[in-house]
């Protein structure tokens, strides 16, 4: 595929977002300042950044644990994000919900159930409401490798599937679920994938490594799903590069492993090639890498300096 | 008008989706089948495939599609079935659904309504006559509704529609026949307000669906022997009409829970507990509960009517309170 300068630079800015986004998250958690678990999504960021970036206004999302930079990727503020990761008043659920579910409805995103897979039919909803109303946009919605085993999702396929939803699923294979590798939990190789077909769903899979190929796999299944053909499945093939949540010290898995595929960096591979073909200077980048941790420091300082809710509020929410 | 139990729910239903065509209603079996209790028949001919639709058996995808369609703007009403296999989307409802807006925040609207039918059936046995209203009573963020009649069943199905916070609507098998007086004109009832199927000043006996007219039987046998009978109808059981409740009591002093459900942590346990934590001043004696008994529901007919409270025992238990 051909594409400008500038939707590289786009591309590449929103790849950055997440993999700083991310490591700032394990940081604040060393830091003390993050209560329950985060599940660090370093080495996912290009399935996230590349099926995102074939995204229209209007579109509906439904993320996954694993990313939570989404978010801030979709609209929601650093500062609305970090304040419900640091269980603050001013964020988005005044810190009830927490780090898992940083979500607006105003950047049309959907929300997201802990209990994995529960969720993954809400997409297949908001598909359904687009189609009510004759509008021709489509829903995304993320779930990991060991989560495409449980039936809500095989369910939300065959729905779709029946009912001609526009849908893509995007499974971010990170080849655990956490210690349980993907061959141990899934008959077939390709866990998403290789199902779809049964579904009688066009389905790809994607070097989850590399941002580009991510998005050229995602174009053109969601080219086919805006042309009203009904729902696809896109697999991002990646890996985990820290433990399931943080202080996990991933017993069950090669270190040798782990830094091969470290070694498939897909913010590193984007470097080279903008830095090759000269579409951007190292100055420019090191200035991008430096102005977002200042913008997410600022962020995390607001949250810092905002007040919890008070034992007054704790019902507040509850019924409209 | 007269009209069944199972008429007021189809023309609630009606009437909502003529005022808003942003309902629609899915599930098994409802379109061209109007349901397995007709309930929903004529509708797919009225509104159309686009607002009425069959759904595959897969629970938890149209229960989480109906969540999805219901955050992004339309107004589901939903059918499952029946009330026991809402435990296959369980985690659905009770997590995601109830729980959604505390924790995502208020922009979060899910005006959504799962109907289900529920109750014994004569010989339905133990997957497909579960009473599970305390399930649901139990996730902070869901509101429970469970009428005993034609007129309340229409009233409140509107006003659930009518909601932006989630209901599970409990419609009992049973009750689908019975017929009931329902105005031509449009009425809604609010939720968290009971109502008094039968004054009295002896003991409240608060009764629920079914037992509603079972505890009203008991009464008419019980005022021939002179004792003056309360019988309190929550309708919905979350809200709970808590004044309700104590306004009877303060006048009677003794109280009865009877429901279909079995004993052990049933909805009888919860207002038991209640009465006597914020209530206890105008108790004479303990609440008294009459329920099912602990155990799967047999498929004997004999055994299943034994299993489940009738009007002789109710009778029988308010004696014994006296
Ligand atoms: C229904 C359910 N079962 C189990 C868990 C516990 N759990 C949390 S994350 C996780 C692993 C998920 O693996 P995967 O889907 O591959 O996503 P990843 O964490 O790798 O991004 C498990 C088992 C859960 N949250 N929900
Ligand atoms: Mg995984």
């Amino acid at each position: 595929m051909e594409y400008s300068n500038e939707f590289l630079v786009k591309l590449y800015e929103e790849l950055l977002h997440c993999r700083l986004f991310e490591k700032k998250l394990v940081d604040t958690y060393a830091l003390g300042k993050i209560p329950g678990h985060i599940h660090s999504g370093l080495g996912g960021e290009a399935c996230y950044a590349g099926t995102l970036a074939t995204r229209q206004q209007g579109d509906y999302f439904k993320n996954s644990h694993r990313c939570i930079a989404v978010a801030n990727l979709l609209g929601v503020s650093l500062e609305t994000a970090f304040s419900e990761i640091m269980a603050k008043r001013t964020g988005n659920a005044g810190g009830r919900g927490g780090v898992n579910h940083v979500s607006q409805l105003k950047y049309n995103m959907l929300g997201f159930s802990a209990t994995l897979a529960c969720d993954i039919g809400l997409a297949g909803g908001a598909a359904m409401r687009l189609q009510y109303d004759g509008i021709d946009n489509i829903a995304y919605t993320f779930y990991g490798d060991g989560t495409a085993n449980r039936g809500p999702v095989h369910e939300a396929m065959n729905l779709a599937a029946v009912w001609k939803l526009p849908v893509l699923f995007v499974c971010d294979n990170n080849q655990f679920g956490i210690s349980t590798h993907v061959s141990q939990g899934s008959s077939v190789p390709n866990p998403a994938a290789d199902r779809a077909a049964s579904y009688g769903m066009p389905s790809a899979i994607a070097d989850g490594t590399d941002v580009l190929n991510v998005y050229e796999a995602a174009k053109k299944l969601t080219d086919h799903i805006r042309a009203g053909n009904g729902p696809a499945v896109l697999e991002c093939k990646n890996y985990r590069w820290r433990g399931h949540f943080e202080g996990d010290q991933t017993p069950y898995r090669d270190k040798k492993v782990t830094e091969e595929w470290m070694q498939k960096d897909s913010v590193a591979k984007m470097e080279k090639l903008l830095l090759d073909k000269k579409i951007i200077d190292q100055a420019t980048i090191d200035n991008m890498y430096q102005q977002f941790d200042d913008e997410m420091e600022r962020a995390i300082a607001f949250a810092e300096a905002s007040p919890a809710i008070t034992p007054e509020e704790i019902y507040e929410y509850l019924y409209v | 008008m007269l009209v069944t139990f199972a008429q007021a729910v189809g023309d609630a239903m009606k009437e909502e989706m003529r005022r808003d065509d942003r309902i629609l209603v899915f599930g098994e079996d409802i379109a061209e089948f109007g349901n397995i209790f007709g309930i929903t028949r004529g509708m797919l001919e009225e509104f159309g495939p686009k607002r009425v639709r069959n759904t595959p058996i897969s629970e938890m995808a149209f229960i989480g599609a109906a969540m999805g369609a219901a955050e992004t703007g339309l107004r589901p009403c939903v059918e499952l079935m029946y009330a026991d296999f809402s435990l296959v989307a369980f985690a659905e409802i009770y997590h995601c659904i109830a729980k959604w807006r505390y924790m995502h925040g208020p922009e979060y609207k899910l005006p959504l309504v799962i109907r289900s039918a529920m109750g014994s059936s004569f010989g339905a046995t133990g997957e497909h006559s579960n009473c599970l209203e305390s399930l649901y009573m139990h996730s902070p963020g869901l509101l429970v509704a469970s009428p005993s009649n034609a007129y309340d069943a229409k009233g409140l199905l509107k006003e659930a529609i009518r909601n932006d916070n989630p209901v599970m609507f409990f419609e009992h098998k049973q009750l689908y026949k019975t017929k009931g007086e329902v105005p031509e004109e449009e009425y809604t009832i609010p939720f968290g307000v009971a109502d008094i199927k039968r004054e009295g000043s002896d003991v409240t006996v608060i009764a629920i669906g079914l037992m509603v007219g079972r505890a009203l039987e008991a009464a008419e046998a019980l005022a021939k022997e002179g004792v003056s009978v309360e019988v309190l109808d929550p309708r919905t059981l979350v809200p709970f009409d808590k004044e309700a409740v104590r306004r009877s009591v303060s006048k009677t002093h003794r109280a009865m829970v009877v429901e279909e459900s079995n004993k052990t942590s049933g909805v009888g346990a919860e207002i038991a507990a209640m009465m006597q934590e914020e209530m206890y001043d105008e108790l004479d004696g303990p609440v008294v509960r009459v329920a099912a008994l602990d155990v799967p529901l047999p498929y004997n007919i004999e055994l299943e009517k034994y299993a489940i409270p009738d009007a002789e025992q109710i009778a029988a238990a308010i004696r014994k309170m006296l």
